[in-house]
């Protein structure tokens, strides 16, 4: 009874929530609410951004329009690198788009204040922090891969697992489960541990201290958008190109 | 005491919970330390306040690298056109001369075959000429053989005549004749 107590007294000093969430019925299905309101906010701040930057086309861009073709020019640079110039042009769009959704859904959750807004329960913070929402990417990465080596070479991708030795088929086989739960699990565990941390920071010294910590978190956040496309277009390549060179693990 | 303390705060407590999930739905939180606004307004000043420098500087740098380069293929552009006038020009004028070329090099065919023919004209009439001169020499030269041929052969046939004709007789006779055509009388 009294360590029952001590514990309400402890409670609101550290109302961290952790693992609530502001769950939705659809169906047989409980989703995370606040994560798909989040989502949609990013979404639609991508989608109005675009929309913005191709209003009026201008021969030399200007405004908005040089900031999106900036990014353009940034995550089709980035494609070029990892899938090379012959078989970069398809996949632009998918690996621009992981980039930039990944991106602004990181510092979305690192610049926007969003506990001004209250919910019933749980709390809105990047939509990157749930791991729902990683593992989705991570297999959508998956599949893209998939689909390039089977669009590439037809059956004879499987040629690829047997391919330097049959010996290591199973480590091939392997990896096609490592690799999306690599890329979910760095994404998710990097953004949920900088919010916890500022958060708790947040929690003990309210002011200033946190600083440091979120400056990095913006980093932190920037690099592993960058991290997460880019590991993105090495898989395809590593796909579209059969065994070859293992890429490094950035993070 | 203590205890009845502890029980009033921890009832109080669940009494406020209890309001705040009554009250539940959406809302807005204004607490400023629990929103964290002070440090994110920090957060994202300095993000401005250095962003917007880099940005703008890439930004501006990128659209004048375009500008620019739209306008140096503007004037590539130009100098093309003016280039593709030049040579056209001359083409124009090659083709000209070239018009001009065929023309004289036809004058100087017809010349040419003009020249021939006349020349060959007078070839095949000194050729014929020539031909008449070889015919009437030949027809000389044959005249000449035959006449020898024949004097020839009267002379054999005299010769083989003579004997049988001539005798000691005949021989006076021909001795004082020639004695006479002498004009010995």
């Amino acid at each position: 009874m009294l360590n029952f107590l001590d514990t309400l007294n402890i409670a609101p000093l550290a109302s961290l929530e952790v693992g609530q969430h502001f769950y939705w019925h659809i169906g047989n299905l409980k989703v995370h609410g606040q994560v798909f309101l989040t989502t949609w906010f990013v979404a639609a701040l991508l989608i109005i951004a675009s929309l913005l930057a191709t209003r009026k086309i201008q021969q030399v861009p200007k405004g908005a329009q040089n900031l999106m073709e900036y990014a353009l020019e940034f995550v089709r640079d980035l494609a070029r690198n990892q899938l090379g110039e012959k078989e970069y042009r398809p996949w632009v769009p998918f690996i621009g788009t992981l980039f930039l959704f990944i991106f602004v859904a990181n510092w979305s959750g690192a610049l926007i204040p969003w506990k001004l807004i209250k919910l019933p329960e749980g709390e809105l913070a990047a939509p990157t922090n749930d791991i729902n929402t990683t593992v989705a990417l991570a297999l959508l990465v998956s599949i893209a891969y998939f689909y390039a080596g089977f669009k590439k070479k037809g059956l004879g991708y499987f040629g690829k697992y047997v391919q330097p030795t049959p010996v290591l088929l199973p480590i091939a086989i392997l990896e096609d489960f490592t690799k999306p739960l690599s890329l979910s699990f760095r994404l998710f565990g990097n953004i949920l541990a900088d919010e916890l941390v500022v958060g708790v920071l947040v929690l003990l010294v309210p002011l200033f201290v946190p600083l440091p910590v979120m400056l990095l978190g913006l980093f932190t956040s920037a690099i592993q958008a960058l991290v997460f496309a880019t590991l993105a277009g090495a898989y395809i390549h590593e796909a579209l190109e059969g065994h070859g060179d293992e890429h490094e693990e950035h993070a | 005491m203590d205890i009845f303390l502890q029980l009033a705060s921890g009832a109080s407590l669940i009494a406020s919970e209890m309001a705040e999930a009554a009250e539940g739905g959406f809302g807005f939180n204004f607490d400023i330390i629990e929103a964290n606004l002070v440090n994110l307004a920090i957060v994202i000043g300095i993000l401005v306040y250095f962003g917007r420098g880099f940005l703008s500087k890439t930004l501006g740098e990128r659209s004048s690298a375009i500008e620019q380069a739209l306008s140096e293929a503007e004037r590539r552009r130009a100098e093309t056109a003016k280039l593709l006038a030049a040579e056209q020009e001359k083409l124009k004028n090659a083709q000209a001369e070239a018009v001009a070329i065929v023309a004289k090099a036809e004058g100087d065919a017809q010349r040419a075959r003009e020249a021939i023919l006349a020349n060959a004209a007078e070839e095949v009439a000194r050729m014929k000429q020539e031909a008449a001169a070889n015919l009437s020499a030949e027809q000389a030269r044959i005249l000449n053989e035959l006449r020898v041929r024949i004097a020839e052969m009267a002379m054999q046939q005299a010769e083989a005549q003579l004997p049988g004709r001539l005798n000691d007789d005949a021989q006076q006779r021909l001795v004082d004749r020639s004695i006479a055509l002498l004009g010995g009388q």
